[in-house]
């Protein structure tokens, strides 16, 4: 019998805790607004992990190509007003490819410490990413649809960064969101692209029931999302730029998960007529202390 | 002898029993207004079972399962917290304290806050842990 050395015993125990700690995570807080693509001003829990898996399939013109663009989301809670996130992206076109289409990193920083009327919080992402991107986290600039085969796109490389301002609100049961974007693409000269989205939202029901329940009203949270470009610093306005107006459902399925949902509706000729968005979110808590008393640390 | 070993033994159990990394903020308060609001809810306690619903999804984690209070955060059975307002703790849990570790909750519907706050006037100190049965 091979007896592993102590260094690697030591590593692979630690990463059984780690994926113990994965699967036995506990609670995702309930208070996440169903939005796709506008940002609300909550922030992760510090120390929470929340890994996400979301998906956007595009419906296609006559002539163009129904495709299918799915990406991972790796959400943390630096402190409490900062949370980290990781994003992994792929994409699949109908007769054509499927391809990695690159990865961003994400902050949202929140400037107040108190709740406000607005709450403003600030956002900085880097994007390492191909032009055979199809996630439309956000939409900016004059949002054309290309027909290029994939194995063209993926070989155009872009680094951008994107920045946004984010306000939003909570009155009473409601949450109203206010996002306006500005996204620079360092690989080419081709100025700044805007765009904006705005989001409103609620839950199904104003009190929780004393039951666990898993179909309570309370557990659900529906909402309409309106987002598209605003065109470049080269000709700032609607010009040729794609708006989509977007129900919104999120379903809190158990303590630790939510699944979501909605249909978007193109409002432009030069919008896709319909995408369809759908994701699934696990949270772990206390992931970050659970990780340092791993490797010894005390936090 | 007996009596006094007696108050000495229960006074270290509630010592131990309490959370001893807890430090109150003293600049953490609810203005006098928010301080002053009363809870819609209070003439209906059998909604505290909604509360504690809300507690378990939201709060244990860093205040425990009976609101004892773990890492840094509040025992929420000690007088310290209870002898506020319902109107301070709601603007707590609609405010947080970022920077001590405690989030805002202010996505949570109003009313189920004021659940919550329902719920935290139904701590109480665990007797059985600090007596042992």
């Amino acid at each position: 019998m091979k007896l592993l050395p102590s260094g690697m015993l030591r590593s692979k125990s630690r990463i059984l805790a780690l994926v113990l700690i994965v699967g036995g995570g506990a609670i995702v807080h309930a208070q996440e607004a169903p939005y796709f693509v506008t940002y609300d001003h909550h922030l992760e829990e510090p120390g929470n992990l929340e890994i996400a898996t979301w998906t956007t399939v595009g419906l296609p013109r006559s002539g163009q190509k129904l495709f299918f663009a799915p990406f991972s989301e790796f959400e943390y809670g630096v402190t409490g007003r900062w949370t980290a996130e990781l994003y992994l992206e792929g994409q699949a076109t109908s007769g054509d490819s499927a391809v990695f289409t690159g990865w961003r990193l994400e902050n949202r920083f929140r400037p107040l410490e108190r709740e406000h009327w607005i709450n403003p919080v600030l956002y900085f992402e880097y994007e390492g990413i191909n032009e055979a991107t199809k996630i439309l986290k956000e939409v900016v600039g004059n949002a054309g649809i290309s027909n290029e085969r994939n194995a063209e796109l993926a070989s155009v490389h872009a680094h951008e960064i994107e920045t946004k301002l984010i306000l939003s609100s909570s009155f009473h049961d409601w949450n109203v969101s206010e996002n306006f974007i500005v996204e620079k693409n360092l690989s080419a000269d081709e100025g700044f692209e805007f765009g904006y989205a705005l989001g409103v939202s609620r839950p199904l029901s104003k009190l929780a029931s004393g039951e666990e329940c898993r179909f309570c009203l309370e557990n659900f949270n529906a909402g309409l999302e309106l987002y598209g470009g605003l065109g470049t610093t080269n000709g700032f306005g609607f010009h040729k730029t794609a708006h989509y107006l977007a129900p919104v459902i999120s379903w809190q399925v158990s303590n630790n998960s939510s699944i979501h949902f909605s249909p978007s509706f193109g409002l432009t000729d030069v919008s896709y007529p319909a995408l369809l968005r759908f994701g699934y979110a696990y949270e772990i808590r206390g992931f970050g202390s659970k990780v340092a008393r791993l490797f010894g640390g005390s936090r | 002898m007996r009596w006094a070993t007696l108050t000495l033994f229960s006074a270290t159990a509630l010592l131990l029993a309490q959370n001893i990394n807890y430090q109150p903020d003293a600049k953490w308060r609810a203005p006098e207004e928010a301080a002053a609001k009363k809870n819609p809810l209070a003439e209906k306690p059998e909604l505290a079972a909604g509360g504690r619903k809300l507690f378990k999804r939201n709060c244990v984690e860093c205040h425990g399962d009976s609101g004892q209070g773990l890492k840094n955060a509040a025992d929420l059975q000690l007088p310290i917290v209870q002898d506020q307002s319902d109107g301070a703790l709601y603007w707590k849990i609609i405010n947080g304290n970022p920077d001590r570790g405690m989030p805002s909750f202010s996505g949570i519907p109003e009313l189920q806050r004021w659940q919550i706050v329902l719920y935290l006037r139904t701590l109480k100190p665990d007797n059985t842990e600090k007596t042992g049965k």
